[in-house]
């Protein structure tokens, strides 16, 4: 804002010292009022000193014909000083090839000697009209990066919170998958080593994007793994949703799958909050969905029960659970990769290993969506049930 | 997404047609804001044209629903297609919204 108060400063370069004091007396409301302020050179060579010199000269208004160097060869200097210098050309009237010259080699506009002054006025007022508008449009772009740099660290952030290195034991292979849509999402998955060899496995989607939605999901993915030393699915998400609900003012929500998964006896005991209902792939290729267990999305409302429903599987199970970015992926002609598709890739790759079945569904998912943009994190948690070693 | 709104009776109808995502989640919330922000009647959504809601456009219901219900406002859904039936059930809204099967039986459901 103090930069719109200070006096702009314009350089006038002319080899005619008559120039100086004719300027200072026809311009002298405007250097009073504090809107001008003049300086001067005689040539191109003293002009680019001085532009160097002082620093923050808005414009310059240049005749063309000078000793040393001449205002057109000045014109192709600026720039090296700085990019931002409006120039003005002052020349012959009817020069016509001059004017032309200069106008290709960047200046702003130009006016005609003898200098009419209420046109030389005219012309500096929509030089430094335009010179402010293109300030605002460099400070707007730069924010935008900012922002923009500052969501791609939100993203690493998010990204970076995720385990990389799941647990591993006898009887079961973990893998996971967060791929974030351009916008900072809120997906998330998290394996959690329990008591007795157990694992905690959460699947999650805020709702919405951006920069609240990754706040909440941070808030979420905090809070559940402080909850999960509970080996109880069920009141490990009452307690986050209690916890949720408390502190959210905005009205967002998180939907949860989350389940403690047993590696001795294959029991897998889950709570679901709201979620999609995870896919039971069994050593035949069969496939079911894990019944609901009628939870409501955490944040919405506190003091809920979250029901729980057990399940033991056989070795060669596979548990895949997976956010809404998956079915929903759309392709060119607007169809929803859907459900019914994702079985059948999850029975197509049966036989591999939790790693490698994770990479054939999202591969088939990419082939599906071709080139159209991914609009939802597609985030997936793979559990392969092998069975204790005989 | 289209928005629409009548008054029937003692409820203010707001028919909501197309998709509601992330994309338009905001128009839709400034727009049921204002529509119900301008009466104090019970309001029915009617979702009979309602092709696909996301996670961003249950919110903005969440929200509309919660705002309600802290002015003794009543809140219901109606006439909701299959799949976005099946979005209700599994993220648990169905628990806590008054959901009904046709328009009719919402408007009924207001009288009592």
């Amino acid at each position: 804002m103090e930069e719109e108060q200070r006096p702009r400063k314009i350089l006038v370069v002319d080899d005619e010292p008559d120039l100086q004091p004719l300027v200072l007396q026809r311009m002298r409301r405007g250097i009073r009022r504090g809107r001008y302020q003049f300086l001067f050179a005689g040539n191109g060579v003293e002009a680019l000193e001085l532009l160097r010199a002082v620093g923050d000269i808005d414009m310059v208004v240049s005749d063309i014909n000078m000793p040393q160097m001449d205002g057109l060869t000045l014109l192709e200097q600026i720039p090296s000083v700085d990019p931002n210098i409006r120039a003005i050309i002052v020349s012959a009237y009817g020069d016509m090839a001059n004017i032309r010259t200069a106008m290709n080699r960047g200046a702003f506009d130009f006016i005609t000697k003898p200098i009419d002054f209420t046109d030389l006025q005219v012309t500096i007022d929509r030089t430094l009209e335009h010179l402010a508008e293109w300030r605002s449009v460099l400070r707007a772009r730069d924010q935008l990066v900012s922002v923009q740099n500052e969501l791609s660290i939100a993203t690493q952030i998010q990204q970076s919170v995720l385990p990389t290195r799941l647990p591993q034991g006898i009887g079961f292979h973990l893998h996971a998958s967060m791929e974030a849509a351009r916008n900072v999402g809120g997906d998330f998955y998290d394996t959690i080593p329990l008591e007795d060899g157990r694992v905690g496995l959460a699947i999650a989607d805020v709702s919405d994007k951006g920069v609240p939605a990754a706040l909440f999901m941070m808030a979420s993915y905090t809070l559940l793994r402080a909850a999960a030393r509970t080996p109880d699915a069920g009141s490990t998400m009452q307690k986050v949703n209690d916890l949720l609900t408390e502190t959210n003012v905005v009205g967002m929500f998180v939907t949860m799958f989350y389940a403690v998964f047993d590696p001795v006896s294959g029991s897998l005991t889950y709570a679901n909050g709201g979620h999609n209902p995870p896919v039971l792939l069994h050593e035949d290729g069969t496939t079911e969905q894990l019944p609901l267990t009628g939870g409501v999305a955490l944040g919405v409302m506190s003091d809920l029960d979250y029901n729980v429903k057990s399940i033991n599987l056989t070795p060669g199970d596979t548990v895949f659970l997976y956010t809404d970015g998956i079915p929903e992926a759309i392709n060119g002609d607007d169809e929803e990769f859907g459900m019914e598709r994702l079985c059948t890739t999850l029975t197509a790759a049966r036989d591999r290993n939790a790693h490698d079945l994770t990479d054939y569904v999202l591969k088939d998912l990419q082939a599906f969506v071709g080139d159209t943009p991914q609009f939802d994190d597609i985030t997936c948690l793979t559990l392969r049930f092998t069975g204790a070693v005989q | 997404m289209n928005v629409n709104t009548e008054t029937s009776g003692n409820s203010l109808v707001v028919a909501l047609d197309g998709r509601v995502d992330s994309s338009n989640a905001a128009e839709f919330n400034a727009t049921i804001e204002n529509a119900t922000a301008d009466s104090d009647l019970g309001v029915v959504l009617d979702c009979e044209n309602l092709q696909y809601i996301s996670s961003a456009g249950l919110r903005v219901i969440l929200t509309t629903a919660k705002s309600l219900q802290s002015s003794q406002r009543k809140f219901v859904i109606c006439t909701l297609s299959n799949p976005i039936q099946d979005i209700f059930v599994i993220s648990g809204f169905d628990q806590i919204i008054n959901i009904q099967g046709s328009r009719a039986e919402a408007l009924a459901t207001m009288e009592a």
